[in-house]
């Protein structure tokens, strides 16, 4: 859970660069909300599925980007 | 080190944005301490500007490669093979390695990507704090090791001024009174009667424009 990292801070260093991401994403005119970090550990299948099925509800509410694999 | 932020986004791509083919080149050395134009930088701004190209429909190919450092030349004679591959070249250095890239290759149009901030130390990792403007006269031996050029905003050599307040500046409330430090740092040096000496006009030509130095070994001698 958050701050309850097995690596420490981990999950807290990897929020903040979680949110400077949707930053670098917006900059380019992609939606910042198709990025999304979840705290789950690895007992925790459930929410798992469901934190999956919350960004596919979000991929297929925004559509396809124009961009094709190619470019990153 | 030199501490620099990256431009906008926006100005960057504004930039190259008439152009097909585009190298961005980081460098390994202070930028890349600070988090603003090292090889992760370059993967970054590499990867946006490819992004925001495809997005918009726009065909331009975007390259990318971090030389150790941009401010020697042996390091920026390794992309000579290649550079007249590209039709413009983006270097997140700083100042000095943009212009030194742009002059060792000056057929080409190169495009800052970054700006360069100040010298400066890492207070803790992601924050840079400014300690020194390079002025060719340091003045540390008397201040207490603290540079009143650089950290009180109008430099002042016989400070505090009056605009001094509970040790923080009347510029902001987050910013030091440079003179309160030096102060609170002679006295705990034991060395208040530094601060009642009266310092001369600076010798603002010692901060020759530009700067030249050669090393005292490397001169000619007559």
């Amino acid at each position: 859970m958050e701050g309850e990292c097995h690596f420490l801070e981990g999950n807290l260093r990897a929020k903040m660069w979680v949110t400077y991401t949707k930053g670098l994403l917006d900059e380019i005119g992609i939606e910042p909300e198709r990025l999304k970090m979840f705290n789950l550990s690895s007992s925790m299948a459930p929410q798992f599925k469901e934190a999956v099925e919350e960004m596919i509800e979000v991929a297929k509410k925004l559509g396809p980007t124009k961009i094709q694999n190619k470019a990153a | 080190m030199i501490v620099a932020e990256r431009k906008p986004f926006e100005d960057i791509k504004a930039m190259i944005e008439d152009y097909n083919k585009i190298l961005v080149v980081g460098c390994g050395e202070c930028v890349s301490v600070c988090m603003a134009g090292g090889e992760k930088e370059v993967q970054i701004l590499a990867s946006q500007l490819r992004l925001a190209f495809e997005e918009q429909g726009k065909e331009i190919e975007v390259d990318e490669t971090t030389l150790e450092r941009q401010c020697d030349k042996e390091y920026l004679e390794e992309i000579k093979d290649k550079i007249d591959d590209y039709d413009a070249i983006i270097s997140m250095a700083c100042g000095a390695g943009v212009q030194f890239l742009a002059e060792m290759y000056n057929n080409k149009s190169v495009y800052p990507a970054l700006n360069t901030c100040f010298i400066g130390v890492a207070e803790r990792e992601g924050e840079w704090s400014e300690r020194c403007r390079a002025c060719g006269d340091c003045v540390l031996a008397e201040t207490g090791g603290i540079c009143p050029v650089a950290i009180c905003a109008k430099g002042l050599l016989n400070g505090p001024c009056g605009g001094t307040n509970d040790g923080k500046c009347e510029l902001s409330k987050e910013k030091d009174c440079a003179w309160t430090l030096i102060y609170n740092r002679l006295k705990d040096l034991d060395k208040l009667d530094n601060i009642r000496e009266i310092f001369p006009p600076k010798k603002y030509s010692a901060q020759t424009t530009p700067g030249r130095r050669i090393h005292e070994a490397f001169k000619e001698k007559e």
